[in-house]
């Protein structure tokens, strides 16, 4: 009972640091942004003066008695921009009618899309994200760990060997560099076997053959990152564990190698990596910008960086936040669930 | 061990003397001397160092890319060639996509600056073969592999496959110089006869008339006619794209009767390709034309590259699409990562171990605050820091004249890397000294009346120095893991200065993956050797110098 009130207090005391910190870099974030020079994109149609007018009610522009507009000072941007959170602003229609204008803005630009709302923008962008990083998670997971397993099974012997440079060459070398070797050989070479690129989602679904196809690419190479930290951390944590005198204790008792590594030695060694397989979980939302970018997935990752390339402040503003939680969530949530496996480990423990 | 204590307890006693009676009065003792020498802790890193192979070998890795950085530049005679068409390096863009060529190599069909064309059109290839003819020291079309028919009954085509040397460019029009002529003029003179340079000027105009003429006894209407000779596919602009072609071309008629602005050569009765080379009254071939103060020349282009420049074009691992050398821009690309890596790795590394050392010192309050502080620093992303440096400084005219553009690059990197970068240092420095900071030895210290500088300097410090040098020698690669992805999304433009980024190298290549592998190759090969390299290193320096490995790797 004094433990569930102690974990209660301990996250609820994480929760409030972990939102004064999300303060603090949102208002960072909104300066430093702001600091871009906005790019001025009329968009489709004559829409120069909903534009303008939208700036005006988001608070980057102040309309003057001439009808000119300028620039409104940054921190009176930012007191707009918070009261606009709670009470949405209107721009005028010219006819005497008002439209409202999106709690967190717009996006206006040619390779986001104009007059959207962020949160639908980066709902759009999310599937193929999520779909990438699901199938990542299935495939990497698993693969992973028997990896490891097997390396610590064979300590010393050559497949350990010879598994251990694999891995350490996945690791040391960029994302980047085996991706373009992956989308060359199997894309690009010979005609091709599998399609370079992702599929346009506008044409196929989700689940149609000629997308999964053209997800293998990504896919794999989302995986072959996290398959070689996987397999790292487990055969460095199951050796460990194998050598402990509770396991001697579990195969004088009577226990096969195979039933003891599986009851005692691999539940034990889960304890550190359980909380790195949830953080994979959380960080399926977020995508790889280099990944995305090199096979045109179109997804958050990308989301982000066009949104930087074109100064669209709302949406940066959204997405980079959202990483951001992404980011403090994951990092409380895998606190956390150390002290759930293991319930030696307690959270906020004293200093002892 | 005991034979020491028995030396100690047989020591004498100063103020009781008396009472006792020196036993080996006669005798002086000494400690026995150790046999073996004795090991400072610094050996017996680089001995444990020594044994881990990998690392060894990693280490002269870097070594070798160090000295390739360095020296590469100094060789290469490409790298002194300036002009104003090389402000931001040099570049020929007769050369753009030459692939990775070896003179020893040469006719291997590897790495002998050949590639594979799998849909050259029939008309392409019986024109480059009889082009080859005026050059046939270095033929375009090295090999033909393959001819596939595509295509029904009617417009039946023949696809070729074709292995061609992509350095065979084959003879260009050159607009150069009257003294620059005077010395080509006696440079030809001393080539042997099938190395000259000079090659016969081709009169188009005249044919074209030809043709004209020719065409318009056959009967074809004017507008098809002007625009079989001037239209955008014209036979002008032909002879324009392909300024190789000596002879006369015709138009091909296609399936319907008409011609089509698709080229072939007019052969004569033995089948020779008839030349159009501008001659003087005499019948003389004409080699130069006087264009005000410069000479218009025709020049068999490798040749005359040996003569401009004074060394042949040789490109070891190829050209990208600018035409720029790959060999030449990866050293250059390695210096930059490697300068970049190293400098911000020592001021992320000072700045870290102060701000650590504080805060794990220190504890408490100043702990939480810091912590707070790295915390908030290490969610702002660098892609932004880094976007907002760029545009600022580019704005600024002042900084940006003080800066140049080199320095603009430098100073927004430094700045996106250094304003987070130190915050895995610094936790680092922070979780060694709370490990070490409660010993028994410290408080030893402490209770003697050690101030903090000397707790910090003389008893925490050295002993976390093995972890905090490991975790500096991996900040390397991770900085160059960061410019390269960086650069690679474009987030810095590079286009303004002559600062070559390996990632910058990736981004040119990715475009050409498909045809030209070549470009992307090398700098992947390059940025993974260093990343391993450097990975291996300090692992092995990691596992040198934690002493509490000692014995059990044996």
């Amino acid at each position: 009972m004094r433990d569930t009130k102690s974990t209660l207090i301990y996250i609820l005391k994480r929760l409030c640091l972990m939102i004064v910190t999300f303060v603090i870099i949102f208002t960072i974030c909104f300066f430093l942004i702001r600091l871009l020079p906005l790019k001025f994109s009329p968009g489709p149609g004559d829409s120069e003066y909903i534009f303008y007018e939208i700036q005006v009610a988001l608070g980057r522009y102040t309309k003057g008695s001439n009808g000119e507009y300028y620039q409104t000072p940054l921190l009176q941007q930012f007191f707009t921009f918070v009261k606009n959170l709670f009470a949405p602003a209107s721009y005028p229609n010219g006819d005497g009618t008002y439209t409202q204008v999106s709690r967190f803005g717009y996006a206006w630009s040619s390779a986001i899309g104009y007059m959207v709302s962020p949160v639908e923008v980066l709902f759009n962008r999310m599937p193929p994200t999520i779909f990438i990083n699901v199938y990542s998670i299935i495939i990497s997971t698993p693969i992973g760990l028997l990896l490891g397993i097997y390396m610590a099974l064979r300590k010393n012997k050559w497949q350990d060997h010879a598994l251990s440079i694999f891995v350490m060459l996945l690791i040391s070398v960029p994302g980047f560099v085996y991706a373009f070797f992956l989308q060359y050989l199997l894309g690009y070479a010979n005609g091709g076997i599998l399609p370079p690129t992702l599929e346009d989602r506008n044409e196929y679904g989700w689940f149609s053959p000629e997308m999964l196809s053209s997800m293998v690419l990504p896919v794999i190479a989302m995986s072959l990152g996290s398959i070689a930290g996987f397999a790292r951390y487990t055969r460095a944590e199951l050796t460990e564990v194998l050598t402990s005198d509770f396991m001697l204790l579990a195969r004088t008792k009577g226990l096969t190698r195979a039933q003891a590594t599986v009851r005692h030695a691999f539940r034990n060694s889960l304890v550190p990596i359980f909380p790195m397989i949830l953080g994979q979980i959380i960080s399926v939302l977020s995508g790889s910008v280099v990944i995305e970018q090199i096979f045109a997935v179109g997804g958050v990752g990308s989301l982000f960086l066009d949104s930087i390339n074109n100064s669209d402040y709302d949406v940066f503003q959204f997405v980079g936040m959202f990483y951001v939680v992404i980011g403090l969530v994951g990092g409380l949530v895998v606190d956390i669930s150390y002290g759930l496996v293991d319930p030696r480990i307690r959270m906020g423990g004293g200093k002892q | 061990m005991s034979e020491m204590n028995k030396n100690e307890a047989l020591l004498p006693v100063e103020n009781e003397k008396e009472m006792f009676e020196f036993a080996n009065a006669d005798k002086t003792l000494h400690d026995t001397k150790f046999e073996t020498k004795p090991i400072s802790y610094l050996h017996d890193c680089l001995r444990r160092f020594a044994k881990n192979k990998a690392s060894v070998v990693a280490g002269i890795i870097i070594l070798l890319i160090v000295l390739f950085a360095i020296f590469e530049p100094l060789v290469d005679p490409k790298s002194y060639v300036t002009g104003s068409d090389y402000v931001n390096g040099y570049r020929d863009s007769n050369f753009k996509n030459a692939t990775p060529y070896n003179p020893l190599f040469k006719g291997t069909g590897f790495w002998d600056g050949t590639a594979v064309i799998s849909n050259m059109k029939e008309n392409t290839y019986n024109i480059r073969k009889l082009t080859d003819l005026e050059n046939p020291n270095r033929p375009y079309i090295v090999e033909l592999l393959e001819v596939n028919e595509e295509g029904g009954i009617f417009n039946k085509q023949k696809n070729y496959v074709v292995r061609v040397d992509t350095y065979a460019v084959g003879n260009l029009t050159e607009i150069i110089s009257t003294s620059e002529y005077e010395k080509l003029l006696e440079y030809n003179e001393a080539q042997p006869d099938d190395q000259k340079v000079l090659k016969p000027l081709v009169d188009v105009n005249t044919y074209l008339e030809k043709a004209r003429a020719k065409l318009e006894a056959e009967g074809v209407d004017a507008s098809a006619i002007s625009q079989l000779i001037d239209g955008t596919s014209g036979m002008k602009q032909y002879y324009q794209d392909n300024p190789s072609i000596y002879f006369e071309i015709y138009p091909v008629k296609g399936s319907n009767g008409r011609y089509t602005t698709t080229y072939e050569a007019v052969l004569d009765n033995s089948r020779k390709p008839i030349n159009i080379y501008m001659t003087d009254e005499n019948g003389d071939y004409i080699y130069a034309m006087k264009q005000n103060a410069d000479y218009e020349v025709r020049v068999d282009y490798i040749e005359y590259y040996k003569f401009k420049n004074g060394f042949d074009p040789v490109f070891l691992f190829g050209c990208n699409s600018q035409g720029q050398d790959i060999c030449l821009r990866l050293a250059l690309g390695c210096r930059f990562s490697l300068l970049l890596g190293i400098g911000i790795t020592i001021i992320n590394f000072i700045i870290g171990l102060i701000w650590g050392a504080i805060s794990g010192y220190y504890g408490g309050t100043a702990d939480l605050i810091m912590e707070r502080i790295t915390d908030i620093l290490s969610n702002v992303p660098s892609i932004i820091i880094m976007t907002i440096v760029q545009i600022q400084l580019n704005n600024n005219l002042a900084l940006n004249q003080a800066l140049g553009a080199v320095g603009c690059i430098v100073v927004a990197f430094l700045i996106a890397f250094v304003y987070n970068g130190w915050v895995g240092v610094s936790s680092t420095t922070r979780m060694q000294f709370y490990r070490f900071k409660g010993q028994e030895y410290v408080l030893a210290s402490r209770t003697l009346g050690a101030r903090d500088s000397r707790l910090i300097f003389k008893h925490i410090l050295p002993n976390a120095a093995g972890t905090l040098v490991t975790s500096c020698v991996l900040m390397v690669p991770s900085v160059i893991f960061s410019e390269s992805n960086l650069s690679y999304l474009g987030i810095i433009d590079f286009s303004t200065s002559n600062i070559v980024s390996l990632g910058a190298m990736l981004n040119d290549g990715q475009g050409k993956l498909s045809t030209y592998p070549h470009i992307l190759l090398f700098p992947a090969i390059v940025i993974s050797l260093l990343m391993i390299s450097f990975n291996l290193f300090g692992n092995g320096l990691r596992d040198a110098f934690n002493t509490s490995l000692r014995g059990s790797e044996d």
